[in-house]
């Protein structure tokens, strides 16, 4: 409650994030048709009757006392996990979610039900609950739907539903097996598995519908070692909206040289130090500086609320010129790739700072109604229990003139932060601060002793006039554990940034400066 | 609905077993809730729904999966049971994977939790409106000026949870909870906009404190927020605010879950029965407070619930053990996590501690920050107010304490007599001699 009611948004990068996915294959054959019904009847029309008829029905229910718009938002999504701890894939879960939410929208008040009862009057009995929010005479429903205009940034050949447990068990084993073989210092490995697949319809009262099935998964390890009787851990996953067909012997050992990379130069980490200093982003997961710093604080409404500090600085000089920031739903296979938002708006690449100047807020349909443009396609919801709201998909930075050593070079002495676990910004302030689970020392305009578990801050607006350095190599994340948490609703989003250099942030490490 | 809830997971249990499963558990959760959101004066949100969920434990010839569904027609029941107890087939045989011994389902405390409002049923649709309309007045009127955003909101919830187990346990549930919310967001130097908020949950409508009195304390706590800067670096007394020790607590409690002792992500796997903080820490689980907001007489596993004492004077009693990592670390099950957190209060206030002191900084905000479960390590943003003589003279951002917990809770000296009563029963901690980092 407390988090759903709070502006504190956040982001994961982790396991810890995994909550969000669930666990087996449960589904009977007759549900796992890849493709609709050859007589052209959508996925929920044939498994569940939703037809054209029913929705404009519930549409007409949710305006039946008036309001702008209304929407329906069915959903059917199948969760699996495996997991493997002292040595063997020794556990599994499945969850299988279904329902539909309903809203009504009269300028920027809504009305919203759900039910996980895909009855007619299950659903009208919803439909008038929306309704509820309005308070003048019925509106009626566009006599037609017209398919949405979508893309296909992440092409499914094979239906996770499909794969057996057989099949996808042998690569998570061997996750284990491969990390145990590479040190004598490994004491306990964990590995999981999850996927998950969603299918979605949207229907909107001014005639649209679209028919979507999204995947999502990631395999996870981490490892746990001692020497000298020191203790570390670490951890990296791969994935996002991507098919089993990903998860090759390559994959698996790209993963477990980067948990015993990470874990091995755990052990010669210093004390990381304390107080303002430059500090050099690797390319990657490093990106959710973007994503705390500038885009949370992007999001509509925020500012259509001005509750927001860029609220003012549409057009405004944010950053040097060879700064641009993009929120991007079109990178294929990436996390926060969709086919159309939850809205049924076509997804799209929407600038935020074009080179320097603050161009767009990230809109969903409300908030492009206030404003009076096009929404951008960015309106999300975690699952059919919410109301969408502006959220990111994937944000990151255009590669700049430098190369990432003269980056590194140009801060002399700081810290360079490789890997970002999680980070949390407040809007109205556009203080934020972010995670850092490994990192190097910088001396002399080299990298030196490794760092890890300190917190960086900064504020939004003061960072972006800040970055001095930008190199020419934009790296997106990897992983598929990363969700962004705002208003109790998780979505998964991803990051992406080249080299740059900021000329001051505040490190929270225990090491005073000059102890 | 406790009959058809409860024969609804009989019958799940009897479809396990019919498909194979030697053990399973059952449990189903249903949950009604309103929320109402304003802003300017007028509805911005309302939502109403129910939700429901099966969740299914299985033990099939020593495997173990869990599974959850929220499709409870009858016939999508039965596949998804059956395609269960199939695909838990296929996984490694666990021996330590069980269903608990029955022992363990006895001994329920004999006390009535009431964790349900008789007042429930006639909290009526005005009666949500009123409540959130004085949030928001209150909020507004006490924020004046400075206003530039408030939001006000109100959520209320029945729930019913049931469960069966195939080796005897049986367990019904009902309780309500009430929550009142307020944030607001001000004017300040330059482009900061600081926002606050304050929050009331309980489970009866009756012990819910004044609206007016929580709108006002939101604004007060914005207003408070304006103008803060960061200071230099220094080492320092701080005062962490009642309602934010779990952010620092919780890498401590983390290290003392099963899963992290046994898997050896802990830094404190092998600090049983020895001194890890200073005298004043002592950490009571009590999930047998009356009208509690996590009181209950079973826990998920369907055990006897009762108080424990899990750091007592800053030794470490006792870990947070379910029943499988019990079997895995040959000891007695505690329960899985924390209910209801005690840390016993002191006798004095925060602002008699303050004065006491003379300067330090009271944390009353955190952003970012993580701890590592394996070292001990956290760093943390901190916000708040820095006191001399006592008294506040400066408000306090973008500063951050970073230590490792072995060190840190030897530091604290003192605890307020100011228990936050929703959430974690925490009051202020008081610890000396902290690096706060800034310029």
């Amino acid at each position: 409650m407390m988090k759903k009611m709070t502006r504190r948004n956040f982001v994961q990068t982790g396991a810890l994030a995994a909550g969000a996915l669930g666990g087996v294959s449960l589904m009977p054959g007759a549900w796992l048709g890849l493709v609709a019904n050859a007589n052209g009847k959508g996925y929920f029309d044939s498994q569940f009757g939703v037809t054209d008829a029913i929705c404009r029905k519930l549409l007409e229910t949710a305006l039946s006392k008036g309001g702008d718009f209304a929407d329906l938002y069915f959903e059917h999504t199948i969760s699996n996990y495996l997991g493997l701890e002292d040595g063997q894939v020794n556990r599994a879960s499945g969850d299988i979610d279904l329902g539909v939410g309903i809203r009504t929208v009269k300028g920027d008040q809504v009305g919203y039900a759900f039910t996980q009862d895909l009855t007619e009057k299950s659903m009208l009995a919803a439909a008038s609950v929306a309704a509820t929010i309005a308070d003048s005479t019925a509106v009626k429903c566009a006599p037609q739907f017209i398919a949405v205009k979508a893309g296909d940034y992440y092409p499914v050949r094979t239906l996770f539903t499909t794969v057996p447990v057989s099949t996808k068990l042998p690569v998570v084993q061997s996750v284990n097996d491969k990390i145990f073989a590479k040190s004598k210092l490994v004491t306990k490995v964990s590995c999981t598995f999850h996927d998950q697949q969603k299918r979605i319809l949207v229907v909107t009262s001014d005639g649209h519908k679209g028919e979507d099935l999204l995947p999502r998964s990631f395999l996870y390890a981490s490892a746990v070692g001692e020497k000298n009787g020191r203790k570390e851990t670490a951890g990296w996953n791969f994935g996002g909206r991507r098919d089993f067909s990903y998860y090759t012997e390559e994959l698996v050992d790209r993963l477990v040289g980067e948990v015993m990379g990470r874990l091995l130069v755990a052990f010669e980490a210093v004390q990381a130090p304390a107080g303002e200093m430059p500090v050099v982003l690797a390319p990657g997961v490093t990106g959710i500086l973007l994503h705390e710093a500038i885009g949370h604080g992007m999001e509509a409404d925020f500012n259509r609320k001005k509750t927001s500090t860029y609220c003012t600085m549409i057009g405004k000089k944010v950053a040097e010129p060879f700064v641009t920031i993009i929120d991007d739903g079109t990178n294929a296979k990436q996390m926060g790739a969709i086919n159309f938002d939850d809205e049924g708006i076509p997804s799209e690449k929407t600038v935020l700072v074009d080179k320097g100047t603050l161009a767009t807020y990230l809109h969903d349909r409300i908030s492009a109604n206030h404003y009076k443009i096009k929404p951008t396609g960015n309106g999300r919801r975690e699952s059919y229990r919410f109301y969408p709201q502006p959220r990111m998909r994937n944000t990151y930075m255009l590669g700049g003139p430098a190369t990432a050593e003269e980056v590194i070079k140009g801060a002399k002495k700081g810290i360079y932060v490789q890997d970002v676990a999680n980070g949390q910004v407040k809007i109205g302030e556009g203080d934020f601060a972010f995670y850092v689970s490994s990192g190097r020392m910088i001396e002399e305009g080299k990298l030196g002793a490794p760092i890890k578990d300190m917190n960086i801050m900064g504020n939004g607006p003061k960072m972006l006039l800040n970055v001095s350095m930008v190199a020419n190599d934009l790296k997106m994340a990897e992983g598929g554990a990363g969700a962004c948490g705002k208003g109790g609703q998780a979505v998964p989003v991803s990051f992406g940034l080249p080299t740059i250099l900021v000329n001051s942030m505040t490190v929270g490490g225990v090491k005073r400066q000059g102890a | 609905m406790k009959k058809d809830m409860l024969e609804l997971c009989a019958w799940v249990i009897d479809q396990a077993k019919k498909a194979g499963a030697n053990e399973s558990r059952a449990r189903l959760t249903r949950t009604r809730f309103v929320e109402i959101g304003y802003r300017e004066r007028k509805p911005e949100t309302i939502t109403e729904a129910t939700n429901q969920s099966l969740a299914l434990q299985l033990f099939v010839d020593g495997r173990f999966s869990g599974q959850s569904t929220a499709d409870l027609r009858k016939n999508a029941l039965a596949e998804f049971v059956s395609g269960a107890v199939a695909a838990t087939r296929l996984i490694a045989k666990d021996q330590y994977r069980s269903l608990p011994d029955p022992k363990y389902y006895q001994g329920q405390a004999a006390v009535d939790l009431r964790l349900m409002d008789t007042d429930y049923s006639r909290f009526s649709p005005e009666e949500r409106h009123r409540l959130v309309k004085a949030l928001e007045n209150a909020c507004l009127e006490a924020g004046g000026q400075a206003v530039i955003s408030v939001e006000a909101g109100t959520r209320d919830s029945f729930s019913e949870q049931a469960a069966v187990a195939s080796n005897g346990f049986q367990g019904y549930r009902e309780m309500t909870d009430y929550t009142l919310f307020a944030e607001m967001t001000a004017k300040d130097e330059g482009d900061r906009r600081p926002a606050a908020y304050d929050v009331a949950v309980s489970r009866y409508v009756k012990s819910l404190p004044d609206a007016a009195v929580i709108g006002r304390s939101a604004a007060q706590r914005t207003l408070a927020m304006r103008g803060g800067k960061k200071l230099k670096t220094e080492t320092l007394p701080i005062i962490i605010e009642n309602r934010g020790v779990p952010r620092v607590l919780g890498g401590l409690i983390s290290a003392m879950s099963g899963p992290n002792v046994q898997q050896k992500r802990s830094f404190l796997m092998d600090k049983k029965g020895q001194k890890i903080a200073g005298d004043i820490l002592t950490i009571v689980d009590d999930p047998l407070i009356v009208g509690g907001l996590s009181s209950n007489l079973w826990d998920n596993e369907g055990m006897a619930t009762r108080k424990r004492t899990f750091i007592e004077a800053g030794v470490l009693k006792d870990f947070y053990v379910d029943w499988y990592y019990s079997r895995k670390m040959a000891c007695e099950p505690t329960i899985g996590g924390p209910t209801n957190l005690i840390i016993p209060p002191g006798k004095r206030s925060v602002e008699d501690i303050m004065k006491d002191l003379g300067r330090g900084i009271l944390v009353t905000d955190f952003i970012g920050g993580n701890s590592n479960s394996t070292t001990g390590d956290f760093s943390v943003g901190i916000g708040g107010f820095l006191f001399e003589n006592g008294k506040p003279t400066q408000t306090v951002a973008e500063m951050n304490i970073a230590d490792n917990h072995l060190k840190f809770w030897t530091k604290l000296v003192e605890a307020a007599n100011d228990t936050w009563k929703y959430g974690w029963l925490t009051p202020s901690l008081v610890f000396k001699d902290v690096v706060v980092s800034g310029v």
